[in-house]
């Protein structure tokens, strides 16, 4: 019954419109590449009529073409940003704007007094979150378009089996095999983030956890012609499947001492209770190792670098990148929305605000000491996790003040605004590498010597990358720290803060979260020693060859793009619009 | 919002070099010789066009505006003034999430380093008209002189520091691909030094943003912007709006000190700056020493002193020992120098340090000398580079020893040395004199007697200028030597551009030093403004 109501509900369809674009873009994958020639035979005696019912068969030239999932795939992620987009334009902040979908499939607007419970929420922090998954899956999936042929092993099978035509088309619908394979579990991936971002349920999250995790297992392990992505994807496999079952069995304690898995009714337990529940607790840090593998968190993060590096650059880039964002939602919704008091400091401020500052200058060191450009941007990514989580310390202080801004949707307005923009140079850094692999090479340092005399503007844009990475003004990546470094002081610093007795006495005046700033800082002072190192290879070093990189037009217009938005975003009217834009999904994300 | 002359001085020359280097870059290569010609002209010709732009700027000063009654916090051509009413209208805002903004202006302290930029930048192109891949070298030297306008014209932190380091880019690849034979180690110094200490800047200057409150508008997320008026009006009082008072106001000082000290440079931050010299290419240096060191004098007076003036009373002695180190050090090594740049170098570095004493002499006269200096010495040391650069250029050496009597082959060369060695040991009728006269008495007034100290060391500039000129241009007896590096060859005397741009240096030293008070006036205007609204009020605040 429910299941019907979740299609036929007109209010439901239109809530999730998004989503369900995904789900056909899926079924369209499954069914576009095997129309072809295929025919019935009526089942009469001694008759040969052959109805076509377009199915199977030999494929049509338009339908085997290795283009086809690719397009289709970019294009369902460019419809559902759309969507999700189009939903947040008008009206951003009304309650007409926000939908629960209870149980039985029925949409209910703005969530305000319903009885029963709600698996989904939909409001303008998930649809933020779900543009930025969507967008950088997008990025990945245009960047496979011009990769990923099928293996010589089958093409030499192809070959022993027909003559030289047959060989052309039978390694074409190779290719287009393989590409229907990635760009499905692209969509998985895509679907099962939504559904973690939108759930209201900790069982539903879970669920699409999962969905998301075991569709980017395969992604990892998906190149199977280079020696090291069979490997990465199973180590990435063996720590993800036994983070996912810790997360697992965490929420079934959960489960054990609330009865109920609803968000707003194990805040509302946990609100209730007069001293922690060890249960409680214990699912609680199970739950918070998951994350940690997620968002890479030292030190969870050790399988991070080895699964970057042997994952196609696209695909590391997902997982640097949406798959970050999506941990760190999952963190809000669990610590934030569940266990924060009504007024005080939480009680895992000392936690997380020790994992941050160890993860960021982990990271950093693992950055400065790595060869392999992959690696460093391993490394560094496991370094934004920190700053990040120093955000979260921040916002467990749970600081308010009479006639101030608020602190909190500060906070959370600066890690939607950095987890945006991460998406553009980030990913766009691994799109570069995705270029040099497709020649081959991408895995020292070595390989990036002297781009920019083989390809200037490729080589400008993966050095301005790698100065936002840095957070150098104005670009995006600055902005987004600062903004970062903004709301852990406007959480630390009171106004009676005096520096008359010096500086190490005021400093010991405030609340040592304010120490995670600093740190922020000299971290990334230090980290722009390696990512400056990059663009000295880049200019001055020789390249090891004249000859220009890959001709992948659609790669390239996205890579300037990338670039683009990375400077439009960090200083003028675009950056204004974004800033407009975290800061309401911050505000849905409290109200 | 980009109507106005200072926007267009900052964004213009950017913009166009790039599109030169565009052009250039993507001319077939048969006729690129031919086209690099045609924009190398072009790109002269738009920068003398920008010289007329600021020139006009300037006599305006004679008609429309009163350059000499500028109080503090008014600046001319502002585009965004009475910042707090204007960023809240959307005039001049950047990004209004967190208070960026294009607030640009200019004072007596701002102006003469716009217009000394805007005439630096076609006599150093006109220096090295005859540069190899010219048209790539010219519009860089013209982006450069965007991104060092930009510096000189930003009221907001966040664009200025933006220029700031964007000044470095040009110059990083200027040194690297024009340099000398040990260009990759110069460069590479260059940009650890002064990007190290611009990070400190940085942390400074967040620090500033981070405790000042500002009225929040609308749409601001963060409640704090970088415009530097709305923390001048918050901080110059030690008021309440910047958090942790004085303490912190002398911590960020000391932040900012580290950042602009390694810019200007003074002793100990200094090492980067004659190794960046020597390998530089001429127009290089000449830019370097005649605006980038000039950057960091502007931005400690501009920021440091300006924005927490309580902390400069507090670190004058600070000042005053920095200053006459580098003075005195700078000077001492001169003496030992046998390399013409190396030694003109140092001396960069003695007379910076003359621009920190007549700051920290913190009188109006001994103030605006400092500003005198900066450009005085942006128009002599250009002029000491450009005889060097002709030096290596027609002799292939720049070691002192190795030549003598080059007056007699040279005659122009020798006459250019000359002048220009006068001028910077501070010849009387020449600019660097009033400079150097103006600080003396500044400093008799606030120390007394001390000024034997500063004066005396004037003696070793003399020695050391009069001592290497004589070596390298008399001396010899009738035939002279002539250096070996020249194999034999018929020496030759400056070219008709080189000695073209000298001349025009010459001329202004000379101008400035007969007529200082065409830049002094609008220069002591803002330095009578700065001590007497602000100064003094901090004197009698914070020292009863």
């Amino acid at each position: 019954m429910s299941t019907l109501t979740l299609i036929s509900d007109p209010q439901t369809a239109t809530a999730l419109l998004p989503e369900f674009t995904l789900i056909v873009g899926i079924a369209l994958l499954i069914l576009i590449p095997n129309l072809g020639k295929g025919t019935f035979r009526l089942p009469i005696p001694n008759t040969n009529i052959r109805i076509p019912y377009l199915f199977g068969g030999e494929r049509f030239a338009f339908t085997s073409s290795p283009r086809i999932p690719g397009v289709i795939s970019v294009f369902t992620l460019l419809f559902s940003t759309a969507l999700a987009l189009w939903s947040q334009m008008e009206e951003p902040l009304s309650d007409s704007n926000v939908w629960c979908i209870a149980t039985t499939g029925e949409a209910f607007n703005s969530c305000a007094g319903m009885i029963e419970p709600s698996l989904l929420k939909i409001d303008g922090f998930s649809r933020l979150l779900e543009i930025v998954f969507y967008g950088a899956l997008m990025l990945c999936g245009v960047a496979m378009w011009s990769r990923m042929p099928a293996t010589p092993r089958f093409m030499i099978h192809a070959q022993v089996l027909a003559g030289r035509r047959e060989d052309e088309r039978i390694a074409k619908l190779l290719d287009n095999r393989r590409q229907v394979d990635f760009h499905i579990l692209l969509l998985m991936v895509a679907l099962g983030m939504s559904v973690v971002v939108l759930a209201n349920d900790l069982f539903v999250l879970f669920i699409g956890l999962e969905l998301a995790s075991l569709s980017s297992y395969v992604l990892v392990a998906f190149m199977k012609e280079n020696d090291e992505a069979p490997e990465a994807g199973m180590k990435y496999f063996i720590v993800g499947s036994v983070a996912s079952a810790v997360g697992l069995y965490g929420i079934s304690l959960l489960y054990l001492w609330n009865g109920n898995l609803q968000i707003s009714e194990l805040a509302s337990s946990w609100q209730a209770m007069d001293s922690i529940d060890p249960l409680a607790l214990a699912g609680l840090a199970f739950i918070v190792v998951t994350i940690g593998f997620k968002v890479s968190a030292a030190p969870f993060h050790l399988a991070a670098p080895d699964a970057y590096s042997g994952a196609s650059s696209p695909v590391a880039g997902v997982l640097a990148t949406a798959s970050k964002a999506m941990g760190f939602v999952v963190l809000l919704r669990v610590l934030v929305s569940i266990t924060m008091p009504e007024s005080g400091e939480a009680f895992w401020v000392p936690v997380v605000g020790l994992l941050a500052a160890v993860t960021m200058t982990w990271g950093n060191f693992g950055a400065l000491s790595s060869e392999s450009p992959k690696r460093m941007l391993a490394y560094s990514s496991v370094a934004h996790a920190g700053y990040l989580l120093a955000a979260v310390a921040a916002l467990g202080l749970n600081t308010s003040r009479e006639g101030d801004h608020v602190v909190a949707e500060l906070i959370v307005a600066a890690m939607l605004f950095h987890l945006t923009v991460l998406v553009l140079f980030k990913l766009g850094s691994f799109l570069v590498l995705s270029m040099l692999e497709s020649e081959g090479r991408g895995s020292k340092l070595e390989d990036l010597y002297g781009l920019a005399k083989r390809e200037p503007l490729i080589a400008t844009a993966l050095f301005i990358f790698m100065l936002s990475l840095a957070g150098v003004p104005p670009l995006s990546g600055f902005l987004s720290k600062l903004l970062l470094v903004s709301g852990i002081v406007d959480a630390t610093v009171h106004n009676s803060m005096t520096f008359d007795d010096g500086v190490i006495a005021a400093i010991r005046s405030l609340h040592w979260v304010f120490l995670l700033a600093l740190f922020v800082f000299l971290n990334s002072a230090l980290s722009l020693f390696y990512y400056l190192r990059v663009g000295w290879v880049m200019f001055f070093e020789d390249p090891p060859t004249r000859k220009r990189l890959v001709y992948a037009p659609f790669l390239r217009i996205t890579l300037m793009l990338c670039m683009v938005g990375t400077l439009a975003f960090g200083i003028g009217p675009l950056a204004d619009h974004l800033l407009t834009l975290v800061s309401n999904a911050a505000e849905t994300f409290f109200g | 919002m980009f109507g106005n002359p200072l926007t267009i001085l900052t964004l213009g020359p950017i913009l166009a070099g790039f599109a030169f280097m565009l052009v250039a870059w993507a001319a077939p290569p048969s006729k690129r010789k031919e086209i690099s010609q045609y924009i190398r002209l072009l790109i002269f010709a738009f920068s003398l066009l920008l010289l007329s732009l600021s020139t006009l700027m300037f006599l305006e000063s004679y008609s429309g505006i009163s350059w000499t009654s500028l109080a503090l916090n008014e600046y001319v051509y502002d585009n965004c003034a009475n910042a707090e009413i204007a960023i809240e209208a959307g005039g001049c805002s950047l990004v209004d999430g967190f208070g960026v903004s294009w607030h640009v202006g200019v004072d007596g302290l701002s102006f003469p380093m716009v217009w000394l930029t805007t005439l630096l930048i076609p006599i150093s192109m006109l220096v090295e008209w005859n540069a190899k891949k010219g048209a790539q070298f010219h519009s860089l030297i013209l982006m450069m002189e965007g991104a060092l306008i930009g510096v000189f014209v930003s009221l907001d932190l966040f664009v200025f520091y933006t220029f700031w380091e964007l000044t470095l880019i040009p110059m990083f690849f200027l040194i690297l691909l024009w340099g000398g034979e040990n260009r990759k180690y110069a460069a590479q110094k260059f940009f650890i030094y002064t990007f190290t200490a611009s990070v400190l800047m940085l942390l400074g200057i967040l620090v500033m943003y981070y405790f000042t409150r500002v009225p929040v508008w609308d749409g601001n997320l963060t409640g704090r912007a970088f415009d530097i008026t709305l923390m001048a009006s918050s901080s110059n009082t030690l008021g309440s709006a910047f958090l942790g008072g004085f303490g912190m106001q002398k911590a960020v000082f000391l932040l900012l000190l580290v950042g602009f000290a390694a810019k200007m440079p003074s002793v100990p931050v200094h090492t980067w700056l004659p190794d960046a010299h020597v390998q530089a290419p001429t127009a290089g240096s000449m830019l370097l020493a005649g605006v980038m060191l000039k950057m960091g004098a502007y931005g400690f007076l501009r920021i440091a002193v300006e924005l927490l003036p309580g902390a400069m009373v507090h670190y004058q002695l600070l000042l005053i020992v920095l200053g006459m180190i580098s003075l005195v050090y700078g000077a001492m090594v001169c003496l030992g120098q046998t390399n013409l740049k190396r030694m003109v170098a140092y001396s960069s570095v003695s007379h910076m340090g003359l621009i920190f004493i007549g700051i920290a002499t913190m009188q109006p006269l001994g103030i605006a000398g400092a500003i005198f200096m900066m450009l005085a010495h942006g128009i002599i040391s250009p002029y000491l580079f450009a005889v060097c650069g002709a030096f290596k250029h027609h002799y292939h050496t720049l070691e002192i020893g190795s030549m003598r009597g080059i007056a007699k082959f040279s005659p122009w060369l020798g006459g250019h040395m000359m002048a220009a060695w006068m001028g910077s040991l501070g010849l009387p009728l020449m600019a660097g004199f009033v400079a150097e006269v103006a600080i003396m008495i500044a400093f008799w007034m606030a120390f007394g007697w001390w000024v034997i100290l500063p004066a005396l060391t004037l003696i070793i500039t003399a020695a050391y200028y009069l001592w290497s000129m004589q070596r390298t241009i008399f001396e010899g007896g009738d035939e002279g030597q002539l250096p070996d590096s020249l194999h034999g060859d018929e020496p030759v005397d400056v070219s008709w551009h080189e000695n073209a741009g000298m001349f025009i240096l010459a001329v202004f030293a000379i101008v400035l030093g007969v007529l200082p008070f065409i830049f002094f006036d609008m220069m002591s205007s803002y330095s009578n403004e700065f001590v007497t609204e602000v100064l003094l009020d901090v004197l009698n605040e914070v020292m009863p």
